[in-house]
């Protein structure tokens, strides 16, 4: 079996079970090419929501063993070890079988000097087998026989995996021992990182903030939709807005989610551009995410993912009208070209942009508070 | 344009280039050059009675800075100028 698309996303299956792998078929894998790879294969709808739950639920495992847990998508996390020998009997293998009793036999569990090196040790291990250790000293030899494709589990490496690949780079031991100009020449900061992770070295841990879990569902009586939906939307921004959690402060990121008649949920979050506690605001941002509502849905919820600072605190020149702006813009390069100068202010003018000699490209010329729009940055 | 209060940006700056063999420049100022990562010639305003002939080098240096330079063909010297 593996995880049927998400509902208006790409036609691709999530997650395969071990008989479906054994088919060929793997996660991101075109719908078409996984059933005619096996006919048989059963699709389960994809629940975001119950899925974010239950990964909350080991994260919180992790934190009750003393843990501080970095992670950036279900299904893989971080922590430093060394802080918690102490209370684990004093070695990491003491904090190793506290980790498997709090999170079960299924989970794989790695241990490894760095991130990416405890992810791939994670790999190599099975569940109900004992945790893969690699030491300090044997942590470049350990990564150096691994696929580069390895560094697909990082997103920001964006297509240089496979760009690796084509080159010819395909371990992570031919990777560590390119140079680093050539390497920061050819791919620039993504290929320095990469080359960092091939040789057991990685940025430090960011463990994930305190949830501060504040939602409402409402329940809806029929298929609804539109102004239906809106309506909705309004009540919910409302009692989540009502809610004493917040104690003030304005929104950051709200995720709104659903859960359909016909089983499955969908999540999409949105981060508004300034923090606000302004419902208007916050129905203008999240309303066309609900509209991209694939399904007849049975409940739709609003949940906080980020606060901002306290709502009276922000800043309110930008939500001010343009001509405000505007003529504290011009009273401000006034003052200032009163106590400096005319070059107090300047702003670069593009003469001849396309010019092949740079001189010629630019000119450093007064502010002129009336300047119209466009030829000028 | 008001000549007296605009400047125009990326002027050239005389600069001090040591140069190899083959004319590729392997100091700049006190710093070595560590590589070179481009090099091009421009020829532009031929047209005018002040053609400019220029050819330029990317330089990464050994104290990691990355400069353009290029030497004047037409007049000679050598010029350090930011892009």
């Amino acid at each position: 079996m593996a995880l049927a698309p998400e509902a208006g996303r790409e036609q691709m299956v999530g997650e395969a079970s071990a008989p479906a792998e054994a088919f060929g078929v793997v996660a991101g894998m075109r719908l078409g090419e996984a059933l005619s790879r096996c006919p048989e294969l059963r699709l389960v709808p994809p629940d975001p929501e119950a899925v974010r739950g239950l990964w909350h639920e080991v994260l919180d495992r992790i934190e009750r063993i003393g843990g501080a847990p970095e992670s950036e998508c279900a299904g893989a996390a971080f922590f430093e070890a060394d802080g918690l020998r102490g209370i684990h009997g004093g070695d990491l293998a003491g904090v190793l079988a506290a980790t498997r009793r709090s999170l079960g036999r299924g989970s794989r569990i790695g241990a490894a000097p760095s991130r990416f090196a405890s992810y791939c040790a994670a790999r190599e291990a099975r569940p109900r087998r004992a945790p893969v250790v690699v030491e300090q000293r044997e942590a470049a030899g350990f990564l150096a026989g691994l696929p580069t494709a390895l560094l697909r589990s990082r997103p920001e490496f964006g297509p240089l995996p496979e760009v690796l690949d084509r080159l010819g780079v395909r371990t992570l031991g031919e990777l560590a021992a390119l140079p680093s100009r050539s390497v920061a020449e050819r791919f620039g900061h993504p290929g320095l990182l990469a080359l960092d992770l091939a040789r057991g070295r990685d940025t430090p841990l960011e463990p994930r903030r305190p949830p501060e879990p504040v939602s409402e569902r409402i329940e809806l009586p029929e298929a609804a939709s539109g102004q239906q939906l809106e309506r909705a939307l309004e009540m919910l921004i409302a009692r989540v807005l009502a809610r004493r959690e917040r104690r003030g402060r304005a929104l950051r990121a709200l995720a709104v989610s659903a859960r359909f008649v016909a089983g499955g949920t969908w999540r999409e979050t949105a981060t508004l551009r300034i923090a606000s506690a302004d419902p208007e605001r916050i129905r203008l941002a999240l309303g066309p995410k609900l509209a991209e509502l694939p399904s007849p849905a049975e409940s739709v919820a609003l949940e906080v993912e980020a606060f901002g600072p306290p709502a009276q605190d922000q800043g309110r020149l930008l939500d001010e009208e343009g001509a405000a702006r505007h003529a504290r813009l011009g009273e401000a390069v006034r003052q200032a070209r009163q106590a400096a100068g005319e070059s107090a202010a300047m702003r670069v003018l593009d003469v001849d942009p396309d010019s092949r000699l740079p001189e010629r490209r630019s000119v450093l010329a007064p502010f002129v508070d009336s300047t119209p729009k466009g030829r000028h940055r | 344009m008001n000549a007296r209060s605009s400047k125009r940006l990326a002027t050239p700056c005389a600069a001090r280039v040591r140069v190899g063999e083959c004319g590729v420049p392997v100091a700049l100022g006190g710093a070595a050059v560590d590589s070179v990562r481009e090099d091009w010639v421009v020829e532009d305003r031929w047209w005018t009675g002040r053609p400019v002939r220029r050819r330029y080098f990317e330089l990464v240096l050994e104290d990691g800075r990355n400069v353009v330079v290029f030497r004047n063909l037409s007049g000679g010297g050598w010029f350090t100028q930011r892009g």
